[in-house]
């Protein structure tokens, strides 16, 4: 499989003498689904942050496919990679459709950016609440959703970029287990049937091992270790990073790994 | 959340702006009777009248209408730039560098009739200002923009006050300046600033989905495709540039850009390619109106249109924070 992401060398440093991330060099193969894990603070979020370009390495260079991040601009760059907050909000009174819309900005040629409403745009828009399965809220206000459709309208925004990469940041922090499990079915869907590219930062333990291809372990700004769920959820390093001991159970179905409190 | 179409709310404003024009000739000094004003708009001809209606009052209202549609599109950015709902054009010092200005235009050289010109470049300058001490060495953070423009507002503002205690015979001059009126207008002295503020608000337009995507924040501008610190810049600059147009016809009127674009936020929803034109239309009414009002007050006479905005507007704006907090959901 070609790479969709390559890390070379990626350092980032938030001041002259404080804490650094990296150096971080790793690659991801097209249609990869890997879960980012690591303690509060590891750096998993400045990660993301960097590979979408809102941050700039102080240090090496990142490549999606055979682009440079550094001298893509950024409609481009969003054309390759799209980002799943964790949550967010607006004062403004936007419309569901509305927020979905501005998934494609990166698209607008110069004539539609007064006039956004070709067909094109149109059934992108559509194709990706329909994915998401939020046609039938589509004129509600944005702000009046609850936290589990919300996060379907950001990922269908996200969709709507069209994107051969997707970052997510710990997208299913403030759901309810039955949202969650949802949220995580609809993305597992879409890298296996759009071949969608996907790093997830996540927290659950006792789930990540069930989506994810593979896990990276991230601590203190390092990447500590890579590998398939199975190797990294049994390894004792994890306990370390963590502080705390787990207990590592097979799930009784897909005899996946699932870390629980001991 | 159905929105009225565009098409109908731009028709709409521009007959109510078309009629609010004609309404604003209609009066003056020199009592014409209204049909003679409407003939005289739609047939200009030689006599006395016609110069009148053409050059006398036409040019003030079309200032006023520029001086509320620059305004108006100027909040609008603003309040998309910094997510903030109580931004309007002068937020990041536009206000205190004009008013600087215009004092050390009044004060230093008051023969050459500067103050306008003097406000404009103080008005550009103290937003370049703020900008460039918000700026530092990283990104530009909005809140960051935003206390910037404060400080530099309440310093600048300090000097001016300084300068009008020392100089006392021109303080009811620069009180009246800052207040905000429209004064003896031409079409000569109005075309620069009508030229930039139409050239303004049109560049401002193909910016929309730009606009549109902040309202979700900076982060996720970015994520969508935005060039966030460059149109930041960009749009900062057109709107300081429309402000200090407006401040050069008019001196500091208030409130216009603050409400006019929560009006139509309402009225069309938050999206800025409509939202645009149509705050653009409904300042130019809006200013037309008042202006009128301010020019023929009934019982006192002529009144700075800067309070009629100010009466209009607060009490509005109340109301509009009242119904917020009974719906008691963040729809600005």
């Amino acid at each position: 499989m070609p790479s969709a992401l390559t890390l070379r060398a990626v350092e980032f440093r938030w001041n002259k003498t404080g804490q650094r991330l990296g150096p971080i060099t790793e690659t991801i193969s097209v249609g990869d689904f890997i879960g980012l894990i690591g303690p509060n603070g590891a750096g998993k979020s400045t990660l993301l942050r960097l590979i979408a370009a809102y941050l700039k390495p102080t240090q090496g260079d990142i490549d999606l496919f055979d682009h440079s991040l550094g001298v893509l601009s950024p409609a481009k760059r969003a054309r390759l990679v799209a980002v799943v907050p964790q949550a967010l909000s607006t004062h403004f009174d936007l419309s569901v459709s509305e927020v979905v819309e501005l998934g494609r900005t990166a698209h607008l040629s110069f004539r539609h950016r007064l006039a956004p409403s070709s067909a094109e745009h149109r059934q992108a828009i559509h194709r990706a609440m329909k994915a998401t399965g939020i046609l039938e809220f589509q004129q509600r206000p944005f702000s009046a959703l609850s936290g589990g459709e919300a996060q379907r309208v950001l990922l269908a925004m996200a969709l709507a970029q069209e994107t051969p990469i997707l970052l997510l940041d710990e997208p299913t922090a403030h759901l309810d287990p039955g949202h969650a499990r949802h949220f995580l079915d609809l993305v597992q869907n879409l890298a296996a049937l759009q071949q969608k590219t996907i790093l997830m930062a996540y927290h659950d333990l006792t789930t990540v091992g069930l989506y994810c291809d593979s896990l990276w372990l991230m601590h203190q700004g390092q990447l500590v270790m890579t590998g398939t769920p199975q190797t990294v959820l049994s390894a004792p390093l994890i306990r370390e990073v963590y502080n705390t001991g787990f207990v590592q159970l097979q799930h009784p179905r897909s005899q996946k790994p699932m870390l629980l409190f001991p | 959340m159905r929105r009225p179409g565009l098409t109908a709310l731009l028709g709409i404003l521009l007959v109510l702006l078309g009629l609010s024009i004609v309404v604003g000739v209609l009066w003056g000094p020199t009592a014409i009777p209204p049909l003679q004003v409407v003939d005289t708009l739609l047939h200009p001809n030689q006599s006395i009248n016609s110069v009148i209606v053409w050059q006398i009052r036409l040019p003030r209202v079309a200032a006023a209408a520029l001086v509320g549609g620059a305004l108006a599109i100027a909040g609008t950015v603003m309040q998309a730039l910094l997510k903030n709902p109580l931004a309007d054009p002068y937020i990041v010092g536009a206000s205190a560098g004009a008013g600087l200005g215009a004092i050390l235009a009044q004060d230093f050289f008051p023969a050459l009739g500067l103050v306008g010109p003097s406000a404009f470049v103080g008005s550009v300058a103290a937003v370049g200002l703020s900008y460039g001490l918000a700026r530092g060495r990283g990104r530009v953070q909005m809140l960051t923009l935003i206390l910037a423009g404060y400080a530099v507002g309440i310093i600048l503002s300090a000097v001016g006050t300084f300068l009008m205690l020392l100089n006392r015979e021109n303080l009811s001059t620069i009180f009246a300046w800052e207040i905000g009126g429209i004064h003896g207008m031409t079409w000569g002295h109005l075309f620069m600033p009508a030229l930039l503020i139409i050239i303004g608000s049109l560049a401002i337009w193909p910016f929309s989905p730009d606009m549109n995507a902040f309202l979700l924040g900076d982060e996720q501008a970015h994520h969508v495709g935005v060039a966030i610190e460059r149109v930041q810049f960009l749009l900062l600059l057109a709107a300081s540039l429309l402000t200090a147009a407006a401040v050069y016809l008019s001196g500091l009127i208030g409130f216009v850009g603050l409400v006019i674009p929560h009006v139509i936020r309402r009225l069309a929803g938050p999206q800025h390619r409509r939202l645009l034109p149509l705050s653009f239309l409904a300042g130019a009414i809006f200013l037309v109106i008042a202006d009128t009002l301010a020019e023929h007050f009934p019982g006192i006479g002529t009144i700075p249109v800067g309070l009629i905005t100010a009466f209009l507007g607060g009490p509005y704006f109340l109301y509009l924070l009242n119904r917020q907090n009974q719906r008691s959901l963040g729809g600005l």
